[in-house]
């Protein structure tokens, strides 16, 4: 039984009313949580209409997850309409709204091998495509590229990803690292936290741009990049390791409760 | 009724369920391009058949800027443009040229649009044209035609070139030093495949501008995601149609009028 949102200046986004009362109070937390995730990526213009997802894992023994309801632009996400599915993708609360098992795939692979990952963002921007279209790799060029440097697996296009055993090779070509480029496809994160998610999406997304555009101009100019040694770009990227570390013990949340609040200005609907 | 009050007025009991029904999705249409930023001051065109009509299709009230567009200010008019029904809106007929020649040659595409973005006129100057380097740009391997620049007046001539150009499959056209042209059998797959391909050619343009060497999928890939694609259209793939449309209610209704 589906409904719309209540006191809410977005009054017609469909929801599940009392959700909330029947799931566990850590539960509620993640889907709110990452229905603001859907909102922020939103905000920031990463969305490809009813395409791509945006998964978290339930806290708790199972391996249950969350994803978007298939169909809904990312404005129209819920806490109370993502839907909870185990591995397969599979629905393990009853819930109106569909899921889409096969663009499940990915984020259950990532899922599956990584129980340090809390939320798996993907997205088919246009600088993320035009990244993974190109023969090249994350560049020490920005302070801001140097959390990806050495920290992005990079999966080669197999097609349209549907077939299960391609999972294994997302499994490997991730490996440990928080970020992978999806050949010929776009862009995946996978962060100790949704907060941790939002910053590593945000950052990638702005890394392939300015790596996209600091080639576009060497390469007119008949110049060379400036790369930062890799001595210095690695204890660059330690630092932002040591930070997921921090994420992942709680010690930072990213100063989640601006980008909750800057969320709740442009529509609190998310939270039901 | 005075020509503003006319202008204003809604058509919806002068019209058939089926063709209210395509005048809202139409509307939304235009309101959606204006959403994503694609439309060209009051110039470019999406055309609709009117259901169970042979001939009969709705445009866009010319001098209108698309996020002002409603229902009952789309003019139904004829092959020629000539229009069927006065709701105080005109038409600029010349700009429907090439839409009647895609639904006259073309009765499986129920709507056309037409774009005039920069990406879309960047690509259409490449002689690479639209290239399949991104999954999404599979959609339209094979499914594309290239067409000419001929000058602004489009005779009758090239009515029967762009035809020609066109062909019976095809459900994309670059018009070659112009822009894109887009068919589909539905007012909703015609706007998914235009949102996706303006997507895809923004890609294409920043991986060729890199520099770098591009990563070309194997031709029988693309044929394969290809297929998938057009699948999809046809079964499981859901357009989040209906929840666009309730997010236009949120920012201004008035396009259902």
């Amino acid at each position: 039984m589906a409904a719309t949102a209540q006191n809410s200046r977005n009054t017609n986004v469909p929801t599940k009313p009392g959700v909330k009362d029947m799931v566990s109070a850590e539960e509620w937390q993640v889907r709110t949580d990452l229905a603001a995730l859907y909102r922020l990526v939103a905000s920031e213009g990463m969305t490809d209409l009813a395409a791509t997802h945006i998964s978290a894992r339930v806290p708790g023994p199972e391996d249950h997850f969350l994803i978007n309801p298939y169909g809904l632009m990312y404005e129209e996400v819920t806490a109370s309409n993502l839907v909870k599915v185990d591995l397969n993708g599979d629905k393990v609360m009853e819930s109106p709204f569909p899921v889409n098992p096969a663009g499940f795939t990915i984020h259950s692979a990532v899922h599956m091998a990584r129980p340090d990952v809390a939320c798996v963002v993907h997205t088919h921007t246009a600088a993320g495509m035009a990244f993974a279209s190109v023969e090249t790799e994350i560049l020490p060029l920005s302070q801001t590229s140097m959390q990806f440097w050495g920290r992005t697996g990079y999966h080669a296009w197999e097609g349209i990803s549907t077939d299960l055993d391609e999972r294994e090779r997302i499994v490997e070509d991730l490996g440990t690292n928080r970020a992978m480029i999806l050949h010929n496809h776009g862009l995946l994160v996978a962060g100790p936290t949704i907060p941790a998610s939002w910053v590593l999406i945000f950052q990638l997304e702005r890394t392939c741009k300015t790596q996209l555009q600091a080639m576009a101009a060497a390469k007119a100019m008949g110049t060379e990049l400036i790369l930062v040694p890799d001595d210095v770009a690695e204890s660059t990227a330690k630092g932002f390791d040591q930070t997921m570390q921090n994420a992942a013990e709680g010690k930072t949340t990213f100063d989640w409760q601006a980008h909750l609040d800057a969320m709740d200005m442009l529509d609190d609907s998310y939270r039901h | 009724m005075t020509a503003t009050e006319l202008k204003n007025s809604s058509v919806k009991d002068q019209v058939s369920a089926e063709e209210w029904a395509l005048r809202l999705d139409l509307a939304a249409m235009y309101r959606l391009s204006a959403k994503h930023g694609m439309t060209d001051l009051t110039f470019t065109h999406f055309s609709a058949r009117i259901p169970g009509e042979e001939d009969q299709f709705l445009l866009n009230p010319y001098g209108l800027r698309f996020e002002q567009i409603t229902a009952s200010s789309l003019v139904k008019v004829d092959m020629d443009g000539q229009i069927l029904l006065d709701n105080g809106h005109g038409v600029n007929a010349a700009g429907f040229t090439i839409h009647s020649a895609v639904h006259m040659a073309r009765h499986d595409l129920a709507c056309a649009v037409h774009t005039h973005t920069p990406a879309g006129m960047a690509v259409s100057v490449l002689p690479q044209g639209l290239m399949a380097l991104t999954q999404k740009s599979m959609r339209y391997y094979d499914r594309t035609a290239y067409h000419d620049y001929e000058g602004v007046a489009l005779d009758l001539d090239e009515r029967d070139r762009l035809i020609a150009d066109f062909g019976e499959t095809h459900h994309t056209m670059m018009l070659r030093n112009h822009g894109v042209l887009v068919g589909a059998s539905s007012v909703r797959l015609a706007w998914t495949r235009l949102y996706t391909l303006e997507k895809t050619m923004q890609a294409q343009l920043l991986a060729m501008a890199s520099g770098a060497k591009l990563r070309e999928p194997p031709a029988e890939a693309c044929v394969k995601v290809a297929a998938q694609w057009d699948k999809g259209d046809d079964s499981y793939r859901q357009d989040g149609w209906e929840s666009q449309l309730r997010l236009l209610d949120r920012a201004d209704p008035t396009w259902r009028h």
